[in-house]
């Protein structure tokens, strides 16, 4: 048993595994980013990834869902193992959604036409289903009114809200997270907070690489803290915060609280 | 209270009127017409000087020689000899150039854009083979200057053997030498017109059909088969236009109607038309310009820049109708007589006992040593035209292709890994996100390429091809009306720029992003 999944929940432990990584490793030329990453994501957790910046937590995620191919090692997502075979890539972007730092969102298309492309194009759902889920995810995001908007003419909050929307839209078992708040003004970062902690109350499970503590103490079933490319620490918020078991867990937390 | 009041009268010293010389509009403007009529000014001056001085020498300077038998044959051409039927004049000789510039500008646009795409594209690929092999040709090809390169396609095309009736891969089908290639011709026979209009017209109800399939696709979702259905269609039209489309021919009355309708058009009617015309654009203008002055309270105060402006298109306007009725009164007739040979040319093409057949085809025929004139034979490639064509094509491509690899680099990565993680597969991801954002930059520099190419043209004058350049150099020679030859050259020329750029800017709106 590795440390990753030593401090699970008797409650957590009863679920079903969504994601495990085994031994995960990523060179990016001589630079290694993952240096064997052992990690079990159970049924609606949220994870929180926590770490200096240049310590693998993007890498990680974003190997989850194979923008970066990993070289050694496996990972299984939702009983499919990400391999180069296509079809398996396609299939689990499908059901892994994706919030960047940047949004990313398409700037040539409308509000309405970046949420509904993936639904009409990879789900094959009619034109009008796929408007009426876009409206009912705006709804919840808390931004209706700009669904006839191009992202240029958002705030930085609401284009974030929307890059949420757009990834629910695929209706994904698994949504991944990569520091969504930290392009953003500070008076905008709550309002994507509260759509997250929506989210994660609704039970979705979720993998959020952050650097917001107070999401992470508030939201988080477990928290992982990586440095150098592994993983250092994992555990239950309070015994995270309270009573870090490693050093460099004790030096990281010291020097940002 | 003492502070608003003081802002008041701020405000009211800022409305107030400065003396004229410290006035930044009066100054700007006035700058602007001055310099605008310096500059028609220096214009008139060169060209009455060139006149004079010309006509002192005895060479009066004017079109009117445009008539003159042309006294000189054409390389390759709609018509390259002068014949009783057909007369060859000196403006008929320059439409002939003009039409071969034409040709080759717009196959090399074809052409370039799509070998341009190609490798610009795979110097970005992740095939190492494709990526350096892109970067050779580029590199290749965009540093060696280009007259260069076409000289050296003529050296390399004139050293095929020589012209022979069985010189070539099929005998008496497809004759390659020195002189050229030629390959069988298909022509627009009789039935064409008939046929076109008859589809044309198909081809609306087929449109009709395609919007309520492309709406039931968007209500239900899946495949409903919109594309085989609209091909299964388009195929159905073809067939009925190619067999059935005698019927068309009655076209033939409605354009000779058409015909001596326009003819008889009296000239002072389009006169004051035209001028009708300019006076009414002006008063549009002005309209617009007043509209977008208005404010939720009323019109806003104008500006000194405003009445300026007003004022402005308002002698815009006059001047221009003044010109149409009193000043050029040819150009009502030349609408008039266009118009009416235009719809008598059309009538010609329609029933009266035409053939319903709207294409035929014809073998290279060959006749002491060369092709026999284009357009009466099979179509032929001239060395000249092959050796201008690949140097400007492969020459331009290489130009294209980095600003295809620019415009999709400009495109941020974030986009195709948004594109990605939402499942989109990468013909999808790029057909959906990252080309619509590419051609936005791709566009201007693009059109830039085209004009290039088009301007380039004129180099067929090192290889002979008988372009609008070569083909002017020769009438000049003739005639010594240098200055009126290079008038119609920068006239072509300019308007074929014109169109390009403004074809392009159109699409560049179209893909315009918004943001704010």
């Amino acid at each position: 048993m590795s440390i990753a999944d030593q401090s699970l929940t008797t409650e957590l432990a009863s679920r079903n595994d969504v994601i495990v990584c085994r031994g995960v490793k990523k060179w990016f030329g001589d630079f290694q980013a993952l240096r064997g990453v052992d990690l079990t994501v159970k049924d609606r957790e949220v994870l929180v990834v926590l770490g200096p910046s240049g310590s693998g937590k993007s890498t990680l995620i974003r190997c989850i869902n194979r923008l970066e191919a990993h070289q050694e090692g496996s990972i299984v997502v939702d009983g499919v193992e990400l391999t180069n075979d296509l079809r398996n890539i396609e299939k689990i972007r499908s059901e892994v959604g994706m919030v960047f730092q940047q949004f990313n969102l398409f700037p040539h298309l409308t509000v309405l036409d970046n949420i509904t492309l993936a639904p009409v194009w990879v789900r094959k759902k009619p034109k009008a289903d796929a408007l009426a889920k876009a409206m009912e995810l705006l709804e919840r995001v808390g931004i209706p009114e700009q669904a006839a908007k191009f992202p240029g003419q958002l705030s930085g909050g609401q284009q974030q809200r929307v890059a949420i929307a757009r990834a629910l839209a695929m209706e994904p078992k698994i949504m991944l997270f990569d520091e969504p708040t930290s392009a953003l003004d500070p008076e905008m970062i709550k309002e994507v907070l509260d759509v997250m902690k929506e989210l994660a109350n609704s039970g979705m499970t979720m993998i959020v690489v952050t650097h917001e503590m107070g999401f992470a103490r508030e939201v988080a079933d477990r928290l992982v803290f990586m440095e150098s490319g592994e993983i250092v620490e994992v555990g239950t918020p309070d015994q995270f915060f309270s009573a870090p078991r490693e050093e460099r867990t004790k030096k990281f937390l010291s020097q940002i609280l | 209270m003492t502070s608003t009041t003081h802002a008041t009268s701020l405000a009211a010293d800022s409305q107030r009127r400065p003396p004229f010389w410290r006035n930044t509009t009066l100054i700007k403007w006035t700058v602007q017409v001055a310099v605008l009529f310096t500059v028609l000014a220096a214009f008139w001056f060169l060209i009455t000087q060139a006149r004079s001085n010309l006509s002192a020498r005895g060479i009066p300077v004017g079109y009117d020689w445009f008539d003159d038998p042309a006294n000189f044959q054409l390389g390759e051409g709609i018509q390259t000899v002068d014949s009783p039927e057909r007369r060859l004049t000196m403006s008929r000789a320059l439409w002939v150039g003009m039409a071969n510039t034409f040709r080759v500008a717009i196959a090399g646009i074809i052409f370039a854009t799509i070998i341009g795409v190609i490798v610009g594209v795979s110097r970005l690929s992740k095939n190492y083979v494709a990526r350096r092999a892109s970067s050779v040709y580029v590199e290749m090809l965009r540093n060696v200057p280009i007259l260069v390169q076409i000289i050296l396609w003529l050296a390399i095309l004139g050293s095929i053997g020589a012209l022979t009736p069985d010189t070539g891969p099929i005998k008496g089908w497809v004759i390659v030498s020195q002189k050229g290639i030629s390959i069988p011709r298909v022509f627009l026979a009789d039935g064409f017109y008939q046929f076109l209009s008859l589809f044309l017209l198909l081809s609306v109800g087929i449109w009709f059909v395609r919007r309520r399939l492309v709406a039931r696709q968007e209500r239900l979702g899946g495949n409903q088969h919109v594309g085989s259905i609209t091909t299964a269609l388009v195929v159905a039209a073809l067939v009925v236009s190619w067999f059935a489309n005698a019927p068309m021919a009655f076209l033939r009355g409605v354009f000779a109607s058409l015909e001596s309708a326009w003819g008889s058009i009296p000239q002072v009617v389009v006169q004051v038309g035209l001028a009708a015309l300019a006076v009414g654009v002006g008063a549009l203008r002005v309209r617009a310009f007043l509209q977008s002055r208005r404010t939720p309270a009323g019109l806003a105060k104008l500006t000194d820049d405003d009445w300026f402006r007003l004022l402005f298109i308002a002698l815009v306007a006059i001047v221009a109708a003044f010109i149409v009725l009193r000043v050029w009164p040819g150009l009502s007739s030349w609408l008039i007589n266009s118009g009416r040979d235009f719809f008598g040319v059309l009538s010609d093409k329609f029933g009266d006992g035409r053939g319903t057949r709207p294409l035929d085809a014809m073998r290279p025929t060959l006749s002491t040593g060369r092709f026999v004139n284009y357009g009466t034979t099979g179509l032929t490639m001239t060395v000249f035209y092959a050796s201008l064509f690949f140097g400007l094509v492969f020459y331009t491509s290489a130009f294209i292709a980095e600003v295809v690899r620019g415009g999709i680099l400009a495109v941020p990565t974030g986009q195709g890994e948004a594109a990605a993680a939402l499942g989109l597969s990468r013909g999808q991801a790029l057909r959906k996100v990252i080309l619509p954002q590419a051609f936005r930059v791709i566009m201007p520099p693009l059109g830039n390429q085209y004009l290039n190419l088009t301007k380039n043209t004129s180099l067929g004058i090192a290889v002979g091809f008988s372009e609008i350049v070569q083909v002017g150099q020769t009438v000049y020679n003739k005639n010594s009306q240098t200055l009126a030859v290079f008038s119609i050259y920068m006239m072509f020329f300019l308007a074929c720029s014109l169109t390009i750029s403004s074809i392009v800017n159109y699409i560049n709106r179209r893909l315009a992003i918004v943001e704010r």
